[in-house]
């Protein structure tokens, strides 16, 4: 069993976690394009190599950043999100409709 | 018996044949290079020179033709799919497969079965109905059994209701079959080398040359090429090579291990498909149990097999057919899979011109084998996306209009 | 006098389970609870020391979670420290398990001495309590424990972290899968006995219950009751 280390719970079975997707920054929903927002949505780096990812410790759901080797299968460092937001993502009010 | 066969051996009469002629010197320049020499490549060479004379064309491989996806894969073949896209797509692929062996002059030992995908829930059996309505709409033999049909075609299944997840019926589909996944490659690989496709091995493409957003070249192990077109297919690394065209994919990489049983008399016919126990089982000609499951839970570049795979795999395959409890496993091995958001492929034209993509195969690829090759080639050579393909275009994602066959493409989920 | 469970409004998910092995119930906190397992309170109180699991949700609990929970807990009085995966005994036999930066579950004590899970549930409002949020613990989470000293072998059939006493400290908390369902488990020692306390998904008792009684038959654990509990200290 692969073992992964949780920065809240410490070392766990990879059984207990789920692979979050990439982490990728979000573009403002309201003043993205169609292409932007799908780009988001569904396009991916899919590197082969070391990747910054999201994952969740399902016991306690708690979101964490992993830094990953994707070809040797490695978890290089595993870190609380807090250490990228400081502060909360804000997005300006949505432009008023139909203007 | 044998000492004939001893006499022919040694007989000059009855030369040794090379399968492949030996392989080329690269040249400079091709009308066509097709990178990736899996099943779907080779038949897309194989129809380039067949239907549409297009012979000035290299298959580059960086391993051996078949070495990836196509040698992984669980080789089962059907079209009993969920959207009318995906049923129409599937069901010209398995009539190519029909008439192949006669159309290649060469044993793919297709074999047809039958294919049930059990339902174990209400869920499950609507689903099974709805499908059953598509296909029937389009001409695919489907139908809807329940747990008395079930008894009577597979004696075997265990239809007990002491289970966790008791079997209500199945989607029947009489045409699912299996093949011999080498010999599809094999089959496409010799056919087309005979009308002079180059077919180059150990060769491995490093960087790709665009000039004005149009393909002119791709750069190997073995030097640099010319080319007037390219076609990547190369399912599992479809990203990396994305990336080297430079443009992204809704793709991840992510591993799909299978397993085979030792070899046993021959007792189950169909291939068992269950979604809610995510396992799919058929018996090989060999006797052998080939069987699968669903995805690895996150995505890498690595083949490597799981102790978790096979026990969470097993835990299931014993509640359809109890009695394999002491059946040892023989092999156990994984591919890299093209896992897309709506479970269909990406195909056709790329954002770099004359640059075309078959790729999104997540675990439904070996099906698809020469229906790709047929309708890549005919895209290649006629610069126009045939309409069975636009269903499946890049551009797709970007309009948000997915083709969603989860369900009936996977049975991860 | 014995308790007809089912003439209470509340009751255990598990009081069916309780009254096949025998179980007499009473009222606690209006529920009908397992008092004793069995004729021979002696024995009862061997086999809680040994391996014994007990239903405990009977028993207050209450939950919160917010950026800003472990401020408002301190305001009313709570005693916390930083680190999570702790419990945190509060004077008056409450016991507070901080389950993360901002999560945290409030376990009243056996004899019900302690207000404190009334107490904050009566003091929280949605508009008092800014970044702090009610979990409701006591409707959504039952509570058993484990007792006795070959608890920590036993947890090695079903669980995947180390739970014997010299790798897991008293007052430690595992957030983990428990027979392969997501459970709390904190390590909350009565008197000389080890003891751990399992707060998981309530739907799933009837489950849980029974994967663990199937590990511990092994061992010789039994289903004990409350009065097998306050007997250990």
């Amino acid at each position: 069993m692969k073992i992964i280390n949780c920065p809240l719970n410490g070392p766990r079975n990879a059984q207990e976690f789920v692979h979050g997707g990439e982490f990728v920054a979000m573009p403002d929903p309201h003043r993205s394009s169609d292409a932007e927002w799908s780009s988001f949505v569904f396009l991916e780096n899919n590197t082969a190599g070391v990747v910054r990812e999201w994952w969740c410790h399902v016991p306690t759901a708690y979101w964490f950043i992993a830094e990953r080797d994707t070809i040797k299968d490695e978890f290089i460092r595993t870190y609380d999100p807090s250490e990228v937001f400081r502060e909360r993502v804000e997005f300006a009010k949505p432009p008023a409709q139909g203007s | 018996m044998a000492f004939g066969l001893i006499k022919y051996g040694l007989s000059p009469r009855y030369p040794g044949k090379r399968f492949l002629s030996r392989q080329p010197e690269l040249k400079s320049s091709y009308d066509v290079v097709i990178i990736g020499g899996g099943g779907h490549g080779l038949a897309c060479a194989y129809y380039l020179a067949k239907n549409h004379g297009v012979k000035n064309v290299a298959v580059l491989e960086k391993g051996y033709i078949g070495g990836g996806n196509t040698g992984r894969n669980t080789a089962i073949i059907r079209s009993n799919y969920l959207t009318p896209e995906g049923v129409a797509f599937y069901d010209e692929s398995v009539r190519l497969f029909q008439g192949l062996s006669e159309d290649l002059d060469f044993n793919i030992l297709y074999s047809e079965r039958g294919h049930f995908t059990l339902a174990h829930t209400d869920a499950a059996m609507r689903t099974s109905r709805w499908r059953a309505e598509v296909n029937k709409h389009l001409g695919v033999n489907s139908e809807v059994v329940d747990r008395e049909d079930l008894k009577r075609l597979v004696p075997s299944l265990n239809l007990s209701e002491d289970v966790r997840y008791p079997i209500m019926g199945a989607l029947y589909h009489p045409p699912g079959a299996i093949a011999r996944h080498d010999a599809v490659a094999w089959g496409y690989a010799g056919r087309a080398a005979e009308m002079g496709i180059e077919i180059h091995q150990g060769t491995e493409v490093t960087g790709l040359e665009i000039e004005d957003g149009r393909i002119t070249g791709v750069v190997t192990n073995r030097g640099r090429v010319a080319c007037g077109k390219a076609m990547q297919a190369v399912a599992g690394l479809s990203g990396v090579m994305a990336n080297m065209a430079g443009f992204k994919l809704p793709i991840k990489t992510v591993p799909l291990q299978a397993c085979v049983s030792m070899p046993l008399k021959p007792f189950l016919d169909p291939i068992i498909v269950s979604g809610s126990l995510h396992v799919y089982i058929s018996q090989s000609s060999r006797g052998e149990l080939v069987m699968g499951g669903s995805t690895d839970p996150y995505p890498r570049y690595q083949t490597r097999s799981t102790l978790d795979f096979i026990e969470g795999l097993m835990a299931h395959i014993l509640e359809l057919f109890p009695f394999l409890a002491d059946v040892p496993i023989l092999r156990q091995w994984a591919g890299m899979t093209d896992m897309t958001p709506d479970f269909s492929p990406v195909m056709g034209e790329t954002p770099v011109k004359n640059y075309y993509i078959d790729s999104g195969w997540g675990t439904w690829g070996f099906k698809a084998t020469p229906v790709c090759g047929k309708r890549m080639a005919e895209t290649i050579a006629t610069g126009r996306v045939p309409a069975l393909l636009q269903p499946f275009r890049l551009s797709r994602f970007e309009e948000y209009s997915l083709v969603g066959e989860k369900g009936a493409a996977s049975v991860g989920h | 006098m014995a308790l007809n469970p089912s003439t209470l409004p509340a009751r255990s998910f598990l009081y069916r389970e309780l009254q096949k092995f025998g179980a007499v119930f009473g009222e606690v906190n209006g529920y009908a609870s397992a008092m004793t397992v069995g004729a021979d309170a002696a024995a009862e109180a061997a086999q809680a020391r040994s391996l014994g699991l007990c239903d405990l949700s009977a028993l207050k609990r209450i939950g919160f979670k917010g950026w800003a929970t472990a401020e408002w807990l301190t305001s009313q009085g709570v005693t916390l420290e930083d680190a999570p995966n702790r419990v945190y005994p509060q004077g008056d036999g409450a016991r507070v398990a901080r389950l993360s930066k901002g999560e945290f579950v409030v376990l009243g004590d056996l004899e019900g001495r302690s207000t404190l899970p009334d107490r904050l549930g009566g003091a929280w409002s949605m508009a008092s309590a800014n970044g702090c949020f009610r979990v409701p613990r006591e409707d959504a989470s039952a509570w058993l424990t484990l007792t006795g000293a070959e608890g920590g072998a036993m947890f090695a059939k079903v669980c995947g972290v180390d739970l014997r006493p010299h790798k897991f400290p008293n007052n430690g908390i595992a957030q983990t899968s428990l027979a392969r369902m997501n459970a709390i488990i904190m390590r909350a020692d009565r008197g000389n006995t080890l003891a751990y306390d399992l707060v998981f998904d309530l739907a799933s008792a009837v489950y849980l219950w029974g994967a663990l009684l199937d590990a511990m038959a092994e061992f010789g654990g039994k289903p004990v009751g409350l009065d097998a509990i306050k007997a250990l200290g």
